[in-house]
């Protein structure tokens, strides 16, 4: 057992440095010099060729064959590689500021969105599907299978308008936008959990509904165990496998933050952070965000196969 | 939100359709009492003189920090007139000499910074060592080319801190910039530089005290430090910055000098009262302009630039504002931008550019021309733009000397396309094998409803003379990469006037300025290398806007640029937001401004 | 059998429904009644069709213009007519160039099918082949392919979505031959659906590697290896029948979120730019939303909506008729 989280927990290694290798490539190899987004657009051609060398840019890509073996290494994905290890992130080249700065302060803001409302279409979610498993087959059921499928049915963007234009534009239920007070997270998290909780319906009734057609089901309620029971005791002892798992892969996705609820509603988080980096190809938030993201990813993964091995003892490792 | 956001680049200035903040900011509601509140629109970088190469970092560091010179705020045309210096320097004959003294007794905040922890006071040699900053390659600021290649030693003292492994050392002299006493500043040219006065009221040339560079190290851009009408009370990047009145900034008043019809719009009624007039600003940043146009509607803005397409419900068909805002006393501002939007061609594209071989350059531009005469720009500003735009018909945009009133000689006539691109040797827009013709165009603004439907435009008009044109949108960063690296055929582009004279616009046609320079057209003519060698040196003179208006027909008869029209900037204000006049080089206004209670 | 995919494939084969397969026929036969049954599935395969209908009728006016050589009707400007309201000549009104809103909806169903079809074009060969050599094979191989889609489900989406997007867009204003492909495809279209190809196999090869885990040890594969089959022969003539329903499965679930998908990539103007799809014409929309322009808003998002909704409830179905066991491992991936 000891040996098989370790060797899970090493595997975070090889994935993050394949993760790295890949946004490295995008980025410097398909995005071209970085030099000519810092110099701007008066830049000479001397200009450029100066900051590439001084921030290294002009090194070989991947290895240094040039000047084999003693500096192998002295290229630029080894040395992004070895910078990132040290969680030196270095510096924004859109806002100059540093990379572990804006990370640190983009995070605040975005747990205060996601986790409220991670934490409330999980309860929600469930809270459903146990009510539509209960009643399986009824007209409580299929509404509610229907709605949230309905709900799923319609685009997050189209929500956020609605809701922006009518709950707060309109009839000023909320304000429009802002990161003030607590008041200014509602609107945002109430129209994630419209947007998001059809599919967390879905996902846990089926899951209730699997554990419910068990062996050990029919055995109890031979038994004449009442139903409520079977599900409660049951049914949802046994199924908390499966939602503990979603729940743990959820996870790094509260760091990640809600791109267009950020947006729109003016949460200075993270996901905005890393989409506008993106998209202005600043390499070291990109960098740096992947890097996180990724091992948080992967650890979290890991987590749950862990904790999967450890909570059911039907599965054994081979 | 990002694809939207306003791409206008100060020192790079291509900007995009939608809508620019640099003229029209977003004014938000004052919850709190006596502030206004703004919405920024792009990456700020931090408040560092060295990095404002956007409008947005332009715009917040004059704030803050404050240069030689600034913009005369009311008056037309644009003039520059003494901020930190007692009057406009002394100029020596040659025109190399500039002779600069210092206002005494200004002085920067209080800040820990400085020894005592009382501000200092501001002499010659904060000028020196600021300047010294901007050229100093390890800074690696976009503005250095306000300076290098003009000021005596700029280019030489650049060089040897960019050889010297250790950090800049700013005692190293600079012959061109010397203070010749406490309040005397000398700078020393090359050559005349009659646009010094005009760079010096740029922010990249403001004064920031040695102290607070050293004391804040890498945290600097988050202290400000400087002479300003404002100073910096909080700030949460991203998200919201908040300044206060300076309580030491002195010795400026509300101009009593204005154009004509200034005094009937009210816009003197606050002369001679002192400076700021606002006690705080609170920005908030807003990326996207749905959510803006929202807070508008919701009462929280008090002013907004209007997107093209809420303008007709704005703008009455006569260009007014229409009767619902104007009874909830909403003013509209209209301005033009002194900036130009165009379709550049490549020069170097072996099917549209130029050519060593004289029939083929012929053919080639008999191409360009044809690509410029198909598009319906007056149809294309009414139906893509409302009108808010005026069609151009010169590269020098009007207010600016050097532009006239010559009619474009590629104006749109179907007949003569068609006749133009079958001169080229594509008749029917087909080439010897029968394909239509394909041509590549690139645009910025992806995602932008704007840009796609300006690139629908483009691409129908074209269609009607048989070529097939396609258009690509990009995303900001990608777009000034293909620039820069010449990989383009045609390219949209806008340039934004750095300052009001038209040698700021003629230099992206100067050969030796080609990519990866401004010169993204890499246009190559001895005959405009050689006017534009004797211009940059001569001062404004009838002979020298003769000579531009000169190499403006050199460019037009190559067809370089298909011109397209100049915007004009519109805004909504509130009333209680007074003393508000549009102006192209905004960005030191802010303590003008006045908001009444409301 | 490798760590990373332990508890999903592990939990799959602790099911007591570990059969001996069905001959393929009987299964599809079976599902099929199973399905006529559900009333509420039959309703959406209806909207399906209907669907289905309106995106040949779309291909036939764009391929009908495009082989004649001139500009299809949806996309010639009548800017007199800007933004008009919903009228008896047109039914949903019209757009910023005088457009028909109801043809560029039209149009916009083709979009949505064809970002389906090309997406699947690069997703089930490289899920199917990948999934089948790994669970096949395993050992050294299955640990390569393992790696391979572990890194690249723990890269944001985004990211590769927006780089293979990039040098699509690139490769197009170099190479001639990728000219001639977007005479036909619209290169945002294209670039898209390259790109959420190459982020979307990795579902799918999970599935089918864990199918092709269990199936390699069944009697009909060791008896159909030891008459000397080649490994070719026994991965995709004698297992590929038993597991392909599943790529029916995987198709049905992804479309759906692919339709969305395009809609939050046009908003962050990583799209397709030059057709009318329902993301455009969504973020068009939201401009003049204030105006009391409901209709272009509406239009879209009802259009979408119910093919959505059908393709989902339907894709339940399905699934449920032919591989029951599969809910809880689909609906984490899908």
């Amino acid at each position: 057992m000891t040996a098989y989280i370790i060797r899970r927990l090493l595997s975070v290694i090889p994935i993050t440095i394949g993760v790295m290798f890949i946004t490295f490539f995008v980025f410097r190899v398909v995005g071209g010099n970085p030099a000519y987004r810092i110099a701007g657009k008066n830049a000479t051609a001397t200009r450029i060729a100066q900051i590439s060398h001084e921030r290294g840019y002009d090194k070989p890509l991947f290895l240094n064959f040039r000047q084999f073996p003693r500096h192998l290494l002295d290229a630029q994905f080894p040395q992004v590689c070895w910078k990132l290890v040290h969680f030196d992130f270095g510096e924004s080249v859109i806002t100059k500021q540093h990379v572990s700065t804006m990370l640190l302060e983009g995070a605040g803001p975005s747990l205060c969105v996601t986790t409220p409302l991670f934490a409330i279409e999980l309860t929600l979610g469930i809270a459903l599907a146990l009510l539509a498993a209960y009643y399986r087959g009824g007209w409580i059921d299929r509404g509610l299978v229907l709605l949230s499928v309905m709900g799923m049915s319609v685009s997050s963007l189209v929500y956020i308008m609605l809701a922006q234009y009518w709950l707060a534009s309109q009839w000023r239920l909320f304000p429009v936008w802002g990161f003030e007070s607590p008041r200014y997270l509602i609107l945002p998290v109430l129209v994630g959990v419209i947007a998001g909780v059809g599919a967390e319906v879905r996902f846990y009734r089926t899951v209730v509904l699997d554990e419910m057609y068990q062996e050990y089901v029919r055995t109890a309620r031979a038994k004449g165990v009442s139903s409520r029971a079977i599900l409660f005791r049951h049914v949802l002892r046994n199924a908390l496998i499966p939602i503990l798992t979603n729940v743990i892969i959820a996870i790094p996705f509260l760091y990640t933050g809600a791109l267009l609820l950020e947006n729109f509603f003016g949460i200075p988080g993270l996901g905005r952070l890393t989409v506008m980096a993106l998209f202005n190809f600043d390499d070291d938030v990109v960098f740096a965000t992947t890097f996180i993201g990724s091992i948080l990813f992967v650890l979290f993964n890991a987590l749950t196969d862990i904790a999967y091995t450890w909570a059911d003892p039907r599965i054994r490792i081979k | 939100m990002l694809p939207r956001q306003v791409l206008a680049n100060y020192a790079g200035r291509i900007i995009l359709v939608a809508f620019l903040v640099a003229n029209s900011p977003v004014v938000l509601a004052a919850e709190h009492a006596k502030s206004v509140l703004y919405g920024i629109g792009g990456d700020f970088k931090g408040f560092d003189p060295v990095d404002c190469g956007d409008v947005e970092s332009a715009a917040q560091v004059s704030r803050v920090y404050e240069g030689l010179l600034e913009y005369a705020y009311l008056e037309r045309p644009y003039r520059a007139i003494p901020r930190l210096a007692e009057s406009l320097p002394a100029i020596s004959s040659d025109g190399l000499t500039y002779m600069f003294r210092i206002k005494r007794g200004i002085h920067f905040i209080d800040d820990p910074c400085f020894p005592s922890g009382k501000g200092r006071e501001l002499t010659a040699e904060d000028f020196v060592y600021s300047f010294k900053r901007i050229i100093n390659p390890k800074l690696e600021s976009q503005g250095d080319w306000i300076f290098i290649n003009h000021v005596l030693g700029a280019e030489e003292w650049a060089k040897r801190i960019s050889e010297s492994k250790s950090p800049a050392d700013y005692s190293e002299p600079l012959p061109g910039f010397q203070a010749l006493d406490r309040y005397t500043l000398q700078i020393r040219l090359r050559r005349p530089y009659p646009q010094l006065l005009w760079v010096l009221t740029m922010p990249y040339a403001f004064a920031v005290p040695h102290e607070a560079v050293e004391h804040y190290g890498d945290q600097f851009r988050r202290h400000p430090v400087g002479t300003g009408p404002f100073r910096l009370k909080s700030w949460w990047p991203n998200y919201r910055i908040e300044y206060e009145r300076n309580p030491t900034f002195s010795g400026q008043t509300y101009p009593d000098k204005g154009a004509p019809g200034d005094r009937a719009a009210g816009l003197l009624d606050d002369a001679g009262k002192p400076l700021p007039l606002l006690g705080g600003i609170v920005e908030y940043d807003i990326r996207e302009f749905y959510t803006v146009w929202q807070m508008f509607l919701a009462g929280r803005i008090y002013a907004s630039a209007i997107s093209k397409d809420y303008f007709e419900k704005v703008i009455t068909p006569d260009l007014g504002l229409s009767p619902e805002l104007r009874k909830r006393g909403v003013r509209l501002y209209k301005t033009p931008e002194l900036s130009t939007y165009y379709i550049g061609f490549n020069m170097r594209d072996s099917v549209i550019g130029q050519s060593a071989n004289s029939v083929i350059n012929e053919r080639h531009r008999k191409l360009r021309q044809a690509f410029a005469t198909a598009i319906d720009v007056k149809r294309f500003v009414e139906v893509i733009f409302n009108n808010r735009y005026m069609p151009a018909n010169s590269p020098i945009p009007p207010g600016v000397a050097g532009h006239t009133d010559n009619p474009y000689p590629y104006e749109y006539s179907l007949e003569r396309a068609k006749q133009l691109i079958a001169e080229a040797g594509y008749p029917d827009g087909r080439d010897s094998e029968g394909h239509p013709l394909r041509l590549s165009m690139i645009m910025p603004g992806s995602g932008s409803t704007d840009a796609r439907q300006e690139a629908d435009f483009y691409e129908e008009a074209l269609r009607a003379i048989g070529v097939n044109l396609v258009v690509q949108q990009l995303s900001f960063a990608e777009y000034i990469r293909r620039e820069h690296d010449g990989e383009t055929q045609v390219f949209w582009a806008g340039w934004v006037i750095d300052y009001p004279d038209a040698q700021n616009f003629l230099q992206l046609f100067y050969g030796p300025n080609q990519c990866p320079g401004v010169n993204s057209t890499n246009y190559q003519n001895p005959e405009f290398d050689r006017l534009y060698e004797r211009i940059v040196s001569m001062t404004d003179s009838p002979e020298r806007t003769a000579l531009y208006e000169q190499m403006v027909d050199l460019t037009t008869k190559d067809c370089v640029w298909a011109l397209i029209a100049y915007p004009l900037a519109y805004g909504l204000f509130q009333p209680w937001f007074q003393n508000y006049k549009p102006h192209a080089f905004p960005y030191a206004n802010a303590k003008y401004y006045k908001v009444l209670p409301h | 059998m490798s760590a990373d995919d332990l508890p999903r494939a592990t939990f799959a084969a602790g099911r007591p429904t570990d059969v001996i397969p069905a001959a393929s026929e009987s299964l599809w036969r079976m599902a099929w009644r199973q399905l006529r049954q559900n009333r509420l599935a039959m309703v959406c395969l209806v909207i399906l069709c209907v669907y289905t209908g309106t995106w040949f009728y779309a291909e036939g006016v764009y391929w009908t213009a495009k082989i004649r050589g001139v500009i299809p009707n949806y996309k010639i400007s009548h800017y007199e007519i800007r933004n008009e309201p919903p009228s008896r000549a047109h039914l949903l009104g019209t757009n910023f160039a005088g457009r028909d809103n109801l043809q560029q909806l039209v149009q916009g169903t083709r979009i949505a099918f064809e970002i389906g079809l090309l997406t699947s074009v690069i997703v089930i060969p490289l899920g199917f082949v990948l999934g089948a050599l790994a669970g096949y094979f395993g050992r050294k191989l299955d640990s390569a392919i393992v790696y391979l889609y572990s890194v690249v489900a723990s890269v944001p989406d985004i990211l590769l979505i927006m780089s293979i997007a990039y040098v699509t867009r690139s490769a197009v204003d170099r190479s001639p031959a990728m000219q001639s492909v977007t005479r036909y495809i619209d290169s945002g279209l294209l670039a898209i659906c390259v790109g959420m190809g190459f982020t979307g196999w990795v579902g799918l090869c999970r599935i089918i590697r864990g199918e092709y885990l269990k199936h390699r040890e069944r009697q009909y594969v060791l008896a159909a290896r030891a008459l000397g089959a080649s490994h070719g022969s026994i991965m995709f003539r004698h297992i590929a029948p038993n597991v392909a329903h599943l790529i029916i499965i995987n198709f049905s679930l992804r479309f759906p979120n692919l339709i969305l998908a395009e809609v939050v990539l046009s908003y962050l103007g990583i799209g397709i730019a030059n057709e009318p799809s329902w993301g455009t014409i969504i973020n068009d929309a939201k401009q003049r939303l204030w105006l009391g322009n409901w209709w272009e808003l509406g239009g879209a998002t009802i259009a979408m909506f119910f093919l959505v909704l059908a393709l989902n409830i339907f894709g339940d179905a399905l699934r449920d008729a032919l591989d029951p066991k599969l809910r809880t491992a689909e609906a984490k991936t899908g």
